[in-house]
């Protein structure tokens, strides 16, 4: 069975009319599609791509916010955005904190999902309970990982102390500080990313996996030839959404690195942070603009290469 | 649990019902009798039950008004009250800090004072420190609301007399001494109480401020105004180098303190630490977490015998919106809000403050004599504000970065020269934020 | 020959006993935090702020759920909460099955681009253009009003990404195709086939949509002017002061704030994981 279904050309069933009627027969299908989704765009555009349209012109501008006078000054917030260190550490820094969240979330939860893919009482238990932290505030829950977290009395210390190791510096080591909040960030999402995969799993035919049994094939292979390639599209809805939403941390970061316990220097400082510095406390909303474009852009880099690196493929 | 003395977190059960009660009042004025609303915003959610119980009390002399309150954290306060306050979708009375309010002024969107609240601020209730400090271009904006800061030295009492040390430090070499013998270690030589509670690491402005503690003691300043009213950096000098070393010094040589150990109010509260530089608000921690602390409050040591003891001072205003369609009444308002006996209900409910200089401070000081130092410094002490400019705020940031990895930083532990090199290195960050805004000078 | 102990059962009990333990202790790994947020809604003052701290109190109190009601008005929160969230989920669940489905199954001009463009959108963060966007709301004149509030939520990119993903590789040409032959308009291959087919994802978006409409701070936060059309997340600031925080008041919040996302999880969470195979689906 063919999975290229944004590929294929349209099906050929179609009864072939005259030139004419061809043609009016797929204007029907396009007005039909534009008509559907026409109320849902023209919304679409009021909220999301005028404001942003208009955000990104403003980053051309030296907006201040609140001043009444906006002088255009081209690239002159890009430029100086290439000299801006704050800006390059938090590139890097977000860029880190990504690929962390992304990865390691994606490689424990697909076969979390697997496993609890099975209709039984304690699957349902545990679905809900790795579901749950999607679910809590932000601001409480950092505010509970800062105590998880700390150095002298925070049960994770306590816990390793168990087996030997010392108290390690969570949240106050330069090394540490990052891969703390990649940690919680991985907490959070976990169980998001469950959820898709099992929509996805449920999607499978179960005579696909049956026929594979009756071939001998084990879990592990059933699961990698079978189940992972079926599971492409969420797959990649999980990729995109994972990065875009770990691009855009900050409530998180923000709380847990606020106060006095906290790593020096700036390896804790994200892109949003960045940005709403930028434009709430230094009132530069044109520069703040130019940075959120810029992370557009980055994003939407990666986004395009998942894209093309799970694009569906023909299969024989 | 409610508190011995009515104020802060530990709102006593009858105060809250009293202060619902009020707002409940408020809230009750039948709207056919209001001639006017008054929207007035908070960016200080502790203080809305006050605002709330004075427009009761306002109300019972003005029966036409109608109050609107809000209040939410200061974060994202300051970013309703910028995107609200430029498109006319404000309210008529707010209270902000200089850092937001300098901006308005700049763009228009503050009248100066009308006469007769200018009269009236100048006539007595405020020094003329206050009064300067909300002065732009010769013109008076906004009233006196509460004084942000006045922050002094919390000692712990049981400590102290543990240690064996008679009394509070007067110097910083005094309290060098006092910090080293008030550390506490535990058998793995892990800290377990500081010495004295330093700002190491964090956010935001606030390493800046608590840096400056130390930096005017020392005799230096963050900024400094010239006679032509320009700015340039104030401590790439001997002092400036004194206080980083004495940081450097705290941390890596004395171990007085330590950025693992816990911190600031909640650390002093509990007993993590002997000594803190802090604002008024703590007492009000202390009272609903740890009642039972035996603590005293004096000024911030002076640097060395001979020089003196400097405060930091941070008015904030409350300002009737230059787009309000109520002003006279909003004038009115604010100036009920801030009189004497708002100003002592103020400090008694919320532990902020009152900047008032007329006030009679004898009900509050019975029952918590450690807010003697705040309401009634000595003196001969020496004052210093806020500078009031528009990146002020960016260059308070931006040197709080630099300040956190120097702290820690190895290189700079008996490095005279290192450390120098460092200051100088800030100062240029600093002045370079001054050139961006068109406001570096040197004479 | 008697059924007994074999190597493969054992290894095959003693491997689900492994994965019985994982799972258990990543439940408690997750169940962590919430069990400290759920402690401290019960603990008085002193006994938070501690140090060394520890997890459950010692003398247990109601105070914070008490003095929560007392200081906020709390089920008017609660309430605008929950208006806001289904009102938001509704809509959201409508206009991203409309357009998934319109992006999966449909070639049309255009369409790739307007995906993209769709996507990028929802790179961008909030903070970028909520000032443009609360400009345009006050030359509507819905400051301080639901439909404000509401507006931005009523459409959710990651849903029509997800409805998108679905319908593209769960639903087979063939059956539209057979609908199509059979003389079927559009909309009723829509209705009867990618609706019904879809219920799942459906789902998985009608629960995300209520998150995010639950958890909105900041739009709420800009638009909202009076205390009446709080939503809970900007209503418990007011435990959050200038600097310091009453925990336990807003833990106690926090925490009948997850109740109701609970129950939508627990409501929702069958028809997520429901097998939509086509086994047994008549032509």
């Amino acid at each position: 069975m063919s999975v290229s279904i944004l590929d294929r050309p349209l099906p050929q069933r179609l009864p072939q009319g005259e030139g004419r009627r061809r043609i009016t027969r797929h204007a029907r299908l396009w007005l039909w599609c534009y008509a559907m989704l026409l109320p849902v765009m023209v919304i679409y555009a009021y909220v999301r791509i005028w404001p942003i349209a208009r955000s990104f012109v403003l980053s051309f501008y030296n907006w201040r916010l609140i001043a009444r006078v906006r002088p255009f000054v081209g690239l002159a917030n890009y430029e100086h955005m290439l000299g801006d260190q704050n800006f390059h550490i938090a590139i890097w820094n977000t860029t880190v904190y990504s690929l962390g969240v992304v990865l390691i979330s994606t490689v424990i939860s697909l076969p979390l999902a697997v496993l609890l893919a099975r209709r039984s009482r304690m699957s349902a238990v545990y679905q809900t309970i790795y579901f749950l932290p999607v679910i809590t505030p932000l601001v409480p829950m950092s505010i509970a990982w800062k105590w998880i977290y700390d150095y002298n009395y925070g049960i994770l210390n306590y816990l390793l102390s168990f087996v030997g190791i010392h108290p390690i510096a969570w949240l106050t080591d330069v090394h540490i500080a990052l891969w703390a909040l990649v940690i919680m960030g991985v907490w959070k999402v976990l169980g998001y990313n469950m959820v898709l995969f099992l929509v996805g799993i449920r999607n499978i035919p179960s005579t696909y996996l049956e026929a594979a049994s009756l071939d001998g094939a084990s879990e592990l292979r059933k699961f990698w030839h079978v189940t992972l390639p079926l599971l492409r599209p969420i797959l990649l809805y999980v990729l995109v959404t994972a990065t875009i939403n770990a691009y855009n941390v900050f409530t998180q970061v923000y709380v847990m690195t606020l106060g006095s316990q906290v790593a020096p220097g700036q390896v804790t400082r994200v892109l949003v942070y960045d940005i709403y510095q930028n434009a709430f406390e230094y009132f530069r909303m044109g520069y703040a603009s130019a940075e959120a474009v810029t992370l557009t852009l980055i994003v939407l880099g990666f986004t395009l290469i998942q894209f093309r690196a799970f694009r569906e493929r023909e299969t024989a | 649990m409610t508190g011995k003395s009515p104020f802060g977190r530990a709102l006593g059960r009858r105060e809250a019902l009293a202060l619902g009660g009020a707002a409940a009042a408020v809230a009750a004025i039948p709207a056919a009798r209001a001639d006017t609303k008054l929207t007035v915003w908070t960016g200080y959610p502790e203080i809305q039950p006050v605002y709330q119980a004075v427009a009761a009390d306002f109300a019972k002399t003005h029966p036409s008004v109608s109050f609107d309150f809000f209040s939410t954290t200061l974060r994202e306060f300051e970013q309703k009250l910028t995107a609200a306050v430029p498109t006319g979708t404000g309210p008529d009375v707010y209270d902000i800090g200089t850092n937001i309010s300098v901006n308005f002024i700049d763009n228009s969107l503050l009248d100066p004072n009308p006469p007769n609240i200018d009269a009236y601020m100048k006539s007595g209730p405020y020094d003329k420190f206050t009064v300067d400090f909300f002065t732009t271009d010769g013109k008076t904006y906004g009233l006196p609301f509460l004084e942000g800061s006045r922050a002094s030295m919390y000692w712990n009492k049981t400590y102290f007399k543990e240690a064996g040390i008679a009394a509070p430090p007067a110097t910083f070499p005094e309290l060098i001494e006092a910090a080293k013998k008030l550390v506490k270690f535990d058998s793995q030589g892990r800290m377990i109480r500081s010495g004295i509670s330093l700002r190491l690491s964090g956010q935001g402005s606030g390493i800046g401020e608590k840096f400056r503690y130390i930096l005017e003691a020392a005799g230096g300043s963050a900024i400094e105004k010239t006679p032509s009213g320009k700015w340039h950096n104030g401590y790439d000098n001997q002092a400036g180098r004194d206080a980083l070393t004495f940081y450097v010094d705290a941390v890596q040589t004395w171990h007085i303190d330590d950025p693992k150990v816990p911190h600031d109010a909640d650390a002093f509260a509990t007993g993590a630490t002997a000594m803190l530089f802090r604002e008024s608000w703590v007492i009000g921690e202390i009272q609903s977490k740890n009642p039972n602390l035996d603590y005293g409050v004096v000024p911030i040591p002076a640097w060395k015998a001979g020089m003196p003891h400097k405060m930091m001072l941070q008015p904030e205003g409350v300002y009737v919106s230059g787009q309000s369609n109520n002003k006279a009444l909003a004038w009115e308002f604010a100036k009920f809000l801030t009189n004497q006996q708002n100003g002592l209900r103020l400090t008694e409910v919320t532990g902020w403050l009152s900047p008032r200089q007329d006030i009679d401070w004898k009900p509050l000081l019975v029952k918590t004599p450690q807010f003697e130092t705040f309401v009634k410094p000595p003196p001969d002490i020496v004052y210093y504000v806020e500078p009031v400019l528009p990146p002020w705020d960016e260059i308070e940031s931006r040197l709080a970065d630099r300040l956190t990895a120097a702290y820690v930083d190895p290189s700079l532990k008996g490095n005279p020269q290192a450390i120098a090199a460092a200051i100088h290195s800030m100062a240029q960050q600093t002045d370079q934020i001054l050139k961006d805004a068109g406001l570096y000078g040197t004479a | 020959m008697r059924p007994g102990f074999n190597r493969r059962q054992l290894r095959r009990r003693a491997s689900a006993l492994l994965i019985h333990v994982i799972l258990t202790l990543g439940a408690a790994f997750m169940l962590l935090p919430m069990v400290w947020m759920l402690a401290t809604s019960f603990k008085l003052p002193g006994e938070i702020a501690v140090w060394p701290p520890h997890l459950l109190p010692r003398v247990p109190t109601l105070a914070n759920y008490q003095g929560l009601f007392q200081a906020v008005p709390f089920p008017r929160f609660f309430g605008n909460s929950v208006f806001i969230s289904v009102v938001s989920t509704i809509s959201v669940v409508i206009t991203s099955m409309i357009a998934g489905a319109v992006f999966a199954k449909y070639r049309f001009p255009g369409r790739t681009a307007l995906f993209m463009l769709v996507l990028a959108t929802a790179i961008v963060p909030f903070e970028g253009y909520m000032i443009p966007l609360y400009i345009e709301l006050v030359r509507l004149h819905w400051i301080n009003t639901y439909l404000g509030i509401i507006l931005p939520t009523v459409i959710m990119s990651f849903g029509i990404f997800l409805i998108r993903q679905h319908v593209a590789s769960a639903i087979p040409d063939e059956l539209m195709e057979a609908a199509r032959v059979d003389g079927a308009s559009e909309w009723w291959t829509f209705r009867r086939v990618l609706v019904p087919l879809s219920g799942n994802a459906m789902a998985a978006v009608g629960i995300f949509a209520f998150i995010q409409a639950w958890a909105a701070f900041i739009w709420p936060l800009l638009v909202a002017n009076t205390p009446q059309l709080f939503n809970l997340e900007v209503g418990l600031t007011a435990f959050q002061f200038r600097f310091s925080t009453d925990y336990g008041k807003l833990m106690a919040g926090s925490t009948l704030s997850t109740l109701p996302m609970l129950i939508v999880f627990l409501l929702l969470r069958r028809r997520i994981i429901e097998n939509m195979a086509l086994t047994g689906l008549k032509g």
